[in-house]
C-alpha cells in the first residue's frame, strides 16, 4: 500500500491512503494516511453502513487537504462497532479553495 | 497449494488485528524519501481515482495468483461503474466475506458515485486499479519498480488529480 501510494504521488497525483494496521503503515509510510482501527477487509467499516463509509471517506479527504508533511498518519479515533454515524453533511465535504476549510477529524 | 490454510490464517488475523501489529513490528522499515505533491484543486473540481489492494477484479479478468507464496504483483483495471455482480475478490490472505457482501469496504465506487452526485467530488476516473496486497520477496521489487509506477503513469497520463488508496 505504501509503495503504491508513493509511486502514484511521485508521478504528480496527490494521494491519501486508508490504513487498518498502524504498525504496517509506519514501516512504509505513504505520503498521507488515515488510520482506522478496523479489521482487515473493512477499511470503510461494516457492510451496508452507508453513513459510516461516508464518514471514513470524509475524514480521508480531510487528511488529503490538511496534511502538511509526507508520512502523516492521522488516527481517526473511531472504535469498531461502537460509534454512531450521522447521515452525511455534504457541506462538510467542500474541501479546497472556495469551499469550507477542512473540518477537524474529531 | 495451501489455499485453505491461508484462508484460516486470514480469518484469525481479521479477528485479531493485534497479531498483525505484532508481526508488522518485525518488518524492515522503508527509509526511502516519501514523495509529495501539493494539493491545490478543490475536491469538487477534481478527478479522483481509487486504488485498492483488496484483490477486486472483473469475473472476466484473470484471477490473482494464489499459488505463489510471494503473492502477485500485477494489477487489474476495474471499471468504476461495474455492477457488483460482475466483480469478484481473489485474495486468500484476508477474510473478504463482508467485502463480497458490500464491495464498498475495499472498493468504494458506489459511495464515491454518491459524493459525485452530491457535487462534492468533481468526477471519478473511469477505472480503479486493483492489486492484491499480500506481496513478498522478489515481487516487492516488481511492485516498486514496475507495476506501481505503471499505474502511476496511467493515472498521471489521464490527468487524475487525487488518488484514494484502500487496503485489504
Amino acid at each position: 500500500m505504501g509503495l503504491a501510494a508513493r509511486a502514484v504521488e511521485a508521478a504528480g497525483v496527490a494521494t491519501v491512503a486508508l490504513s487498518v494496521v498502524r504498525e504496517i503503515t509506519e514501516k512504509t509510510p505513504p505520503p498521507r494516511a488515515l488510520f482506522v482501527r478496523f479489521p482487515f477487509g473493512h477499511a470503510l467499516g461494516e457492510p451496508g453502513n452507508r453513513a459510516q463509509h461516508l464518514e471514513v471517506l470524509r475524514r480521508a479527504f480531510t487528511v488529503l487537504f490538511s496534511a502538511r508533511e509526507p508520512g502523516t498518519i492521522e488516527d481517526a479515533g473511531l472504535r469498531w462497532r461502537r460509534e454512531r454515524y450521522a447521515d452525511p453533511d455534504w457541506e462538510a465535504w467542500r474541501f479546497g479553495r472556495g469551499g469550507v476549510k477542512p473540518a477537524p477529524t474529531r | 497449494m495451501g489455499g485453505w490454510k491461508d484462508r484460516m490464517v486470514a480469518k484469525v488475523f481479521t479477528r485479531f488485528p493485534g497479531l498483525a501489529a505484532r508481526w508488522a513490528r518485525g518488518l524492515a522499515a522503508d527509509t526511502e524519501p516519501i514523495p509529495w505533491t501539493p494539493v491545490t484543486k478543490p475536491l469538487a473540481e477534481a478527478t479522483l481515482a481509487v486504488v485498492t489492494t483488496g484483490g477486486v477484479h472483473l469475473r472476466t479478468q484473470a484471477p490473482f495468483d494464489m499459488v505463489d507464496p510471494g503473492g502477485d504483483p500485477s494489477f487489474r483495471e476495474v471499471p468504476m461503474n461495474a455492477a457488483p455482480t460482475d466483480l469478484i475478490i481473489t485474495h486468500d490472505y484476508y477474510d473478504h466475506a463482508d467485502a463480497e457482501r458490500d464491495l464498498n469496504l475495499v472498493f468504494p465506487a458506489g459511495r464515491l458515485r454518491e459524493a459525485v452526485a452530491a457535487g462534492v467530488v468533481g468526477r471519478l476516473h473511469g477505472v480503479g486499479y486493483s492489486f492484491m496486497g499480500h506481496i513478498d520477496g522478489a515481487h516487492v521489487e516488481t511492485l516498486r519498480r514496475r507495476s506501481a509506477p505503471e499505474v502511476a503513469r496511467r493515472l498521471a497520463g489521464a490527468h487524475v488529480d487525487y488518488a484514494l488508496l484502500v487496503p485489504a
